[in-house]
């Protein structure tokens, strides 16, 4: 991924978190499960980027300047201020994208891979139309976007965005989206109780068992050799699962 | 407290560990409960689909503790072979809970009993090719008085009705029916009109508030949710809290049982484990109880090797880990249009909160010339079928980011098209579901061994689960299914669709150390102790030769409850001795 420099790079291939996230929601019924082919897209760790240590109220400041701009350029067009439902502004989906990349213990691959999206997204706004996505006409941007989504890292970057707008219209509103549950009524969804409040969530419940030295927590290999992977996946082309009866 | 000896040491603390705890604490036994995850309370559970279902928070993550998964492929020149995929790289988690009270805290809590003929199944139906049937070595009438006391200490609502499978039952229901939706008398007409006799689920939820337990509150996120109230009837609420309560039982969450240590007599010495921040520690009792869930189970028996026991603890005679069993079956849907239906209907559709509540065992046994098993008289064991609606919004609204363009391709949709297409999933039709339940048959195929490769956090070989299965338990899955689809056209549903598979539910699992008479062909006596290990005891699903047609938790529980009376006895008559 790190010689990447554009979402229409021949050389761009799904990234295993992706495709986890993908094979996980198949599992949400019963039997729904569907095997993935464990993603040959092998990314090398890069340096940090570091939100980390921002407030969410500094979030106002930031969204002044790249990636937030971007960002929050491209969840406006995604989902719309309309009469129709609620818009990204609506449900804070910049603010719940924000969350995601900052307190949420979100893989460091998927934080590097929406970061880099948006540099992608700028230089191929600059090539098309002579200036980034964030100055263009809606018309424009609807170009830039329909374009990239036909690129299969332009659409797996779509989709990342989108399944975040989901959440941030769906999930408690203590995540940092779907202010006084704006999406539930929209969607007439009735919500459970009780819901979690900040200090509640998902990353917040107690630990579990360490191991002693804390060694392997951590650092699975994201790193493994490009040729193992790229096996593995032709070994899987070539057989199927036996399908008795 | 380090090597303070214990009257009972209990691996696990799920439906299998905490009846055992419980017994044995209020008889004054000094017990310890060894579990490997945290020690969460109702405070700690909220109806957060990030939590349950998304991130899966309540288990390990896959890159810390995994399985490692073998299924059968077939290459180009036809030849099968068996491989494995670590579940790390797969995405398929095989944990259902790794808490204080485990997947008890997460079940539906579909409280069915077994019934007679799940006891005796090759003498009621007779061998199937390829399959490890064995009957039970205690009898239905053995269990019921267990079920009994199950539906009252742990809790179970239900309502006793006519039907032509209906066990034999020595008490009624000691807590009413929980609430149920406007759908649920949909289903009992629709039943009604075509023959079935459909009836209400007993649910391991209290309608009413008892033994210093709250009822259930009807925040309608029951399934895979954690329950606030104490309602629902986990091991911890029902069980482990009271075990407590006597003063004779400790609980040491985040401990991870890792080897049973055994001597030159084959007697276990102690239980080693991993603390919290992966000391390693060491309990030593006079009984030991293992209840980590089947494959876990398994897993510590056949790592926990010993002079004795080269091939892993109990398993001399080879059979720990095999035979294991999930549930056969699949899923099925039907969606109601709301434009089909009056503002009335409609709205009692919408109607959220309380449960469907509505099962079907009306081919509980199958007995139909036009049934294709086994069995050549079309009779056949065969199962349950139970109504339910999902919840979940996230994973509703997943998905309607795809369109279709003008060549047919799928597209992804933003902008007003992405939110008519959300608005449209959510406000125009509602789906209920079924699921099957019917028999697992054992095989060969189905069994638990060590990774020869693939190591948890701590360094130690990981489960491998091959997951086989018999072909009848699809023609069976089939034949429930499609009686559950002609439900769903009765009550006027659209888009009626099934599916039966072999893949396992993960979180339907037992067998692996089943219970019989002949120590060759068995791990467990019928007390469930070890054939081979005298102060040994699994009280899990593993010890199920065959695993019945409906979820597993009500007769693990019973069951628990059964072995726990006969370690009671041992215990006080060591006291005497």
């Amino acid at each position: 991924m790190k010689f990447i420099s554009s979402f229409f790079d021949s050389r761009y291939q799904t990234p295993a978190w992706f495709q986890e996230k993908q094979s996980r929601k198949q599992q949400l019924s019963r039997r729904g499960f569907l095997k993935s082919a464990a993603g040959a897209g092998a990314v090398a760790a890069l340096p940090a980027i570091t939100f980390s240590a921002q407030a969410i109220e500094q979030l106002a400041e930031l969204r002044k300047t790249d990636p937030w701009l971007t960002l929050d350029a491209t969840l406006a067009h995604l989902l719309p201020s309309s009469k129709t439902g609620p818009s990204a502004s609506d449900i804070k989906a910049l603010e719940y994208l924000y969350q995601v990349m900052t307190v949420q213990p979100t893989a460091q691959a998927e934080k590097d891979f929406i970061v880099k999206g948006v540099g992608w997204l700028n230089g191929f706004a600059n090539s098309e139309k002579g200036q980034g996505f964030v100055a263009l006409s809606t018309e424009d941007k609807e170009i830039i976007l329909t374009k990239i989504s036909q690129s299969r890292a332009g659409e797996n970057w779509l989709s990342t965005l989108l399944s975040y707008i989901f959440e941030a219209m769906l999930a408690p509103p203590a995540y940092g989206g779907n202010p006084d549950g704006i999406g539930w009524q929209w969607l007439e969804h009735q919500a459970g109780f009780p819901l979690p409040k900040a200090g509640q969530r998902y990353f917040e419940l107690p630990p579990r068992a360490r191991t002693r030295n804390e060694i392997a927590i951590h650092t699975v290999a994201v790193t493994a050799p490009m040729q193992v992977n790229q096996a593995k996946n032709v070994v899987k082309k070539s057989i199927k699962r036996v399908h008795k009866a | 407290m380090k090597n303070k000896p214990y009257d009972i040491c209990i691996v696990g603390s799920g439906a299998g560990a905490s009846p055992v705890a419980y017994t044995l604490a209020n008889a004054g036994a000094n017990v310890i409960v060894l579990e490997k995850g945290p020690w969460l309370t109702e405070k700690d559970f909220f109806k957060d689909e990030l939590t349950i279902s998304i991130h899966d928070a309540y288990n390990p993550k896959l890159s810390d503790e995994q399985h490692v998964i073998e299924e059968e492929y077939q290459n180009e020149q036809g030849e099968r072979f068996w491989q494995g995929e670590a579940t790390s790289d797969s995405g398929w988690s095989w944990w259902n809970g790794s808490v204080v009270g485990g997947s008890s805290n997460f079940m539906s809590g579909y409280f069915h009993r077994l019934k007679p003929v799940d006891f005796r199944l090759k003498s009621e139906f007779g061998a199937i090719d390829g399959a490890n049937i064995a009957d039970w070595p205690i009898s239905y009438d053995e269990l019921e008085p267990y079920y009994a006391q199950v539906e009252r200490e742990v809790g179970v609502s239900g309502r006793v009705v006519e039907h032509p499978h209906q066990e034999p039952r020595s008490s009624d229901f000691p807590y009413p029916p929980i609430a149920e939706v406007p759908i649920s008398s949909w289903i009992d007409q629709a039943g009604k009109n075509i023959g079935y006799h459909p009836m209400p689920v007993p649910r391991a939820v209290l309608s009413q508030p008892a033994m210093g337990r709250s009822s259930c509150e009807y925040s309608g996120y029951c399934s895979s949710y954690g329950c606030s109230s104490g309602a629902k009837g986990s091991g911890r609420a029902a069980l482990l809290n009271h075990a407590v309560k006597t003063g004779n039982c400790t609980i040491k969450p985040n401990a991870k049982v890792y080897k049973i240590a055994t001597d030159q007599q084959g007697e276990i010495t102690g239980v080693h484990y991993y603390d919290a921040v992966g000391r390693k520690q060491t309990v030593n009792a006079k009984l030991y109880v293992i209840a980590c869930q089947a494959v876990e189970t398994s897993r510590l028996l056949l790592a926990s090797t010993g002079d004795k026991f080269p091939q892993g603890l109990a398993n001399n005679s080879g059979q720990v880990g095999k035979n294991l069993v999930f549930s056969g079956g699949g899923t099925g849907r039907g969606d109601f249009i709301f434009d089909d239906l009056s503002e009335q209907q409609v709205s009692e559709l919408k109607h959220v909160g309380p449960f469907v509540n509505r099962a079907l065992q009306d081919w509980y046994k199958i007995d139909d010339e036009k049934f294709t098993g086994a069995n050549k008289a079309g009779k056949a064991k065969g199962g349950t079928i139970d109504f339910l609606f999902h919840q979940n919004p996230i994973s509703r609204a997943r998905g309607t980011q795809w369109g279709v363009d003008e060549q047919g391709n799928d597209k992804l949709l933003w902008g007003e098209g992405l939110k008519q297409s959300i608005k449209q999933e959510f406000t125009s039709y509602k789906t209920l579901r079924f699921e099957v339940f019917n028999d697992w048959l054992p095989t060969d195929d189905c069994f638990v061994s060590l990774d020869d490769t693939v190591t948890d956090k701590w360094g130690d070989p990981v489960a491998k689960v091959r997951i086989g299965y018999h072909d009848h338990d699809l023609t069976v899955g089939a034949y429930l299914a499609e009686k559950a689809e002609k439900l769903l056209v009765e009550l006027g549903a659209k888009n009626i669709s099934s599916a039966v598979s072999g893949y396992p539910a993960t979180n339907l699992m037992a067998g692996g150390c089943r219970f019989g008479d002949d120590p060759k062909t068995s791990v467990l006596n019928k007390n469930c102790q070890a054939h081979e290990v005298n102060n040994l005891y699994v009280t899990d699903g593993s010890f199920m030769p065959t695993g019945g047609s409906v979820p597993y938790t009500f007769t693990i529980y019973a069951n628990a409850f059964r072995v726990a009376d006969h370690i009671k006895t041992r215990w006080q008559a060591s006291l005497v001795s």
